[in-house]
């Protein structure tokens, strides 16, 4: 090889190297006036979020998504990690669980935003270090080719009724997002003997546990279940897309314990790096007209709030909510998901 | 006291310019690549400093947990095993094959080793289930599909791994072979003998990656022990109780593959990976040729369900544009990320694999730090980057652009140092040695012989470290700057929201990219090293 080939290899290298230092360099990263967000709400659901609130308050929002494959490990322990040094601005969950926890963690700072003055008061934490609004329910979606009308289940307790063949009917990991909420919310409601004996029961009968609720919703209406317990907005999803499905509510009747309904949480973060702009974001976010925007987009189906835009694809008139604590279901989650995994990974 | 004349001469032969550089280069690999262990290690001593650890119910392993271990060791075991199987007799076939199609069939293997595996899942998941309708019979849960999907997902790496064992053999002892005795013989008692140790350094990363996977037992409803790392995680909230219960595995995984690096360091030297075999084509006996054929088909079904499986979920040009053009961002970072990490990697994973060829304890020691980072849980990686990176000193890499390439050297690097430590025993010594003393300069020894030589080794090693860049999400997700994405979390977002079409565009986009950047990297290293006496050009081919 001679020395024009020697240049060839150094030229190779050099252009490489600064394509990719040029390239990382004119990637945006140092505006003036920025919000960074750390959010378990959908990507689809709360990037026109951003955006809007970009357009009105020209602070931009650098947004770190979880996703549901991380089995909510994600955000949460990467906010407990940065404690020492916080890098995030703003929490807002899909959930009030894991908001939970990072109060106990001593994650949060308090503040009470004037968006919330119209909130229902359980939707606010009485040390203000977060505050809830509208939110998701805990629904059966069914495959109405597979059962009919009056096939239909209507309590959770048909999870674990002889009727229903275990291997048809779907349920996500209970130690993971939103369904270890509601476990812990069951558990909460009928005592622990109660709800081990109840869910030691659907592990028994082989319902199928699945990785998450989109999935639930995906057996469901590709018509490998006949009927799965998920979220609102995954079932609306489907509903939305024409499957062939139905949404029903479960425990309605009188006497039946309702089912929960999981509202968002946003927080501000102890230390947070940008505190101004996180509190012009959590206004923002806690404002009755991007509480509408996100019924119209589709993430919640049960407003916190009377709204302009009603949601479509289920009828939420009247429907009977368990009666719990939000606290009491956080302090009953650690248990809880020691019981379950006991139950569940084996 | 007086200090020993030779004290000064050791000294001063250490201050050498080359041996500062290397000492300095294989600093800042072990330093990355450790930083994680370094961050969870501390991490763990202050909550036991602390009295808030309790060591007792991690540690001790109850029958729930060892029956899950054992399942997981045994799933990892059989799709590892029957990977390397299935890659034996594919590879076999391409004895003859010449290298402009061995570098499509290694291209297209490449490409899809870069779809993620839940996507895998996903479709074949999506076939069983509309399978069912005819075949009642059919399995949708438990072990039985989740092991399928798992080895369909891995046989591309698979493949590409038992070709890196195969063509470490040096073909002319083979052939030497044929002469004496059948072709079944040469392959049974000379080509599998002396690919043995490779094909069980393959068979060690097969399983590794195997068992850190819950993420497709899962979905099938077949728990293993990796999601109960996840759920204690979740569960805790503490990183340091997360990897006191991941021990046990990262234990198991330590043990094999150490029992795999033994398998490499006792490699034969051969003359390199590219090269044509010549010699007429073998003839195998008929049970033999028909095991080859049932590979081969098993390879093609992989590929039909895979690629008609996007093509038809993508439904049109439109979403695939549309798909395409939303993900811009995270498209071009998902690049930056992977060029960063090869650009990073390469040079001081050569540094590495000098090191790991010492004999003794220095060897020793840097085999075991290599090959730790291996066995920890994707986002225990993450997270100990946040509590190494994110501390006082060095906080000014966190949370920047830098993290998630990063973290993709920590997880990756080694395995780029392993398979380039195994090219280094291919290559003759005296030719450095020659280099060293016929050549003006260091940096023309570099240059000029030094580079041409490792080159096949830095191509398969980028491939590699491209694929599993391209494909990770666990540790990324945690040290993602805000405001930027990859392209796979994009995926995985898209998975939840149920845009399928969307999904299958974008890794439809992965494959195209993987297979335009193996294309480019052939035709670079074609043009620079073509001439007289170049090895890619002709491949140890006497001319």
């Amino acid at each position: 090889m001679n020395k024009t080939r020697t240049i060839q290899v150094l030229v190779v290298i050099i252009v490489l190297t600064v394509i990719l230092i040029a390239a990382m360099v004119m990637l945006p990263t140092d505006q003036k006036k920025t919000v960074v967000v750390y959010t378990s709400v959908d990507q689809v659901y709360s990037e026109p979020v951003f955006r809007d609130f970009e357009n009105r308050t020209g602070i931009t929002v650098l947004a770190v998504y979880d996703v549901e494959a991380t089995k909510t490990t994600g955000l949460v322990n990467r906010l407990i990690a940065e404690r020492n040094r916080p890098q995030a601005d703003v929490f807002w969950s899909g959930e009030f669980g894991q908001t939970l926890l990072l109060k106990n963690e001593s994650i949060l700072a308090a503040y009470s935003s004037p968006s919330a003055a119209d909130l229902p008061r359980q939707f606010r934490d009485a040390g203000d270090y977060w505050t809830g609004f509208g939110g998701r329910a805990r629904v059966f979606i069914v495959n109405t080719d597979k059962l009919s009308p009056d096939q239909y289940p209507h309590s959770v307790n048909d999870m674990i009724d002889s009727r229903y063949p275990g291997s048809t009917i779907g349920i996500a990991y209970p130690m993971f997002g939103t369904t270890a909420t509601h476990a812990a919310a069951l558990y909460s409601y009928l005592g622990t003997e109660e709800a081990r004996n109840y869910f030691s029961n659907i592990s028994q009968r082989q319902v199928r546990v699945v990785d998450g609720n989109s999935v639930v919703r995906d057996l469901v209406a590709d018509g490998q279940l006949s009927f799965g317990l998920t979220d609102t907005d995954d079932a609306c999803g489907a509903v939305e897309t024409g499957k062939h499905v139905v949404i029903i509510v479960p425990d309605q009747k009188p006497g039946e314990i309702g089912t929960l309904v999981i509202p968002n949480t946003v927080a501000l973060i102890a230390g947070a790096p940008h505190p101004v702009e996180a509190k012009t974001f959590i206004d923002y976010v806690l404002d009755r007209k991007t509480e509408d925007s996100l019924v119209s987009s589709g993430w919640i189906q049960i407003p916190s709030r009377d709204v302009l835009t009603k949601t479509s694809c289920m009828n939420i008139t009247g429907i009977k909510t368990m009666d719990i604590s939000y606290q009491d279901v956080y302090n009953g989650i650690p248990a809880t998901q020691k019981d379950l995994i006991e139950i569940f990974i084996r | 006291m007086a200090i020993p004349r030779s004290f000064f001469h050791m000294f001063r032969r250490t201050l050498s310019l080359e041996h500062c550089l290397y000492a300095l280069v294989l600093g800042v690999f072990f330093l990355l690549i450790t930083s994680p262990l370094i961050g969870l290690g501390v991490d763990l001593l202050y909550a036991a400093l602390k009295g808030s650890l309790d060591l007792s119910t991690p540690l001790l392993l109850s029958s729930r947990r060892l029956e899950l271990l054992a399942a997981s060791i045994g799933l990892a075991t059989a799709v590892a095993l029957a990977g390397i199987v299935t890659g034996v007799l594919f590879v076999s076939l391409l004895w003859r094959v010449s290298r402009e199609i061995l570098v499509f069939i290694l291209l297209a293997l490449l490409a899809l080793a870069a779809i993620p595996p839940y996507i895998h899942a996903l479709t074949w998941s999506s076939l069983f289930g509309s399978l069912t309708d005819f075949l009642p019979g059919l399995p949708t849960t438990g072990w039985g599909i989740s092991f399928w999907v798992e080895f369909m997902a891995l046989l591309p790496l698979a493949i590409l791994l038992t070709w890196i064992a195969f063509a470490s053999v040096d073909h002319h002892l083979v052939e030497v072979g044929r002469v004496f005795g059948s072709d079944m013989d040469a392959f049974l008692h000379i080509l599998l003998p002396l690919s043995a140790p490779a094909l069980g350094a393959a068979f060690g990363l097969l399983f590794l990656i195997c068992c850190s996977d819950y993420s497709i037992p899962s979905l099938f409803g077949a728990d293993v022990y990796a999601l109960d790392i996840f759920a204690q995680f979740s569960a805790s909230g503490s990183s340091a109780v997360a990897s006191l219960y991941a021990l046990p595995l990262v234990l198991v995984t330590v043990l094999v593959v150490i029992a795999s690096r033994s398998g490499i360091r006792t490699l034969a030297q051969t003359p390199d990976w590219l090269s044509v075999r010549f010699g007429t084509a073998p003839r195998f006996p008929r049970f033999f040729v028909g095991l080859q054929v049932i590979a081969c088909i098993l390879i093609l079904v992989q590929i039909l369900v895979l690629f008609s499986g996007l093509v038809f979920t993508t439904g049109n040009l439109t979403t695939f544009i549309h798909s395409v053009s939303v993900a811009q961002g995270e498209l071009t970072y998902s690049v930056l990320i992977a060029a960063g990490v090869i650009l990073i990697s390469l040079p001081l994973a050569l540094a590495a694999a000098y090191e790991l060829k010492q004999p003794g304890l220095r060897g020793a020691v840097a085999w075991t730090l290599v090959l730790l980072p291996l066995a920890i849980p994707a986002s225990l990686t993450g997270i100990g980057m946040i509590l190494f990176w994110n501390a006082p000193g060095p906080s000014m890499i966190y949370p920047g652009l830098l993290m998630p390439v990063l973290v993709s050297v920590a997880r990756f690097a080694p395995i780029a140092a392993i398979l380039l430590f195994v090219q280094l025993r291919f290559i003759e010594p005296l030719l450095f040695d020659a280099a060293a003393v016929f050549s003006p300069g260091l940096f023309e020894t570099w240059v000029q012989i030094r580079l041409p030589l490792h080159a096949p080794g830095f191509f398969v090693a980028a491939g590699i470290l491209a694929v599993l860049t391209l494909g990770e999400l666990g540790a990324t997700l945690v040290v993602a700057p805000p405001g930027h994405g990859t392209l796979t979390m994009r995926i995985y977002n898209y998975l939840h929201y149920g845009a399928a079409g969307e999904v299958a565009g974008l890794c439809l986009m992965i494959t195209i990219l993987t297979l335009i950047a193996g294309a480019c990297t052939i035709a670079v290293l074609y043009l620079l090293y073509r001439g007289p006496g170049r090895t890619v050009e002709t491949g140890g081919k006497p001319e």
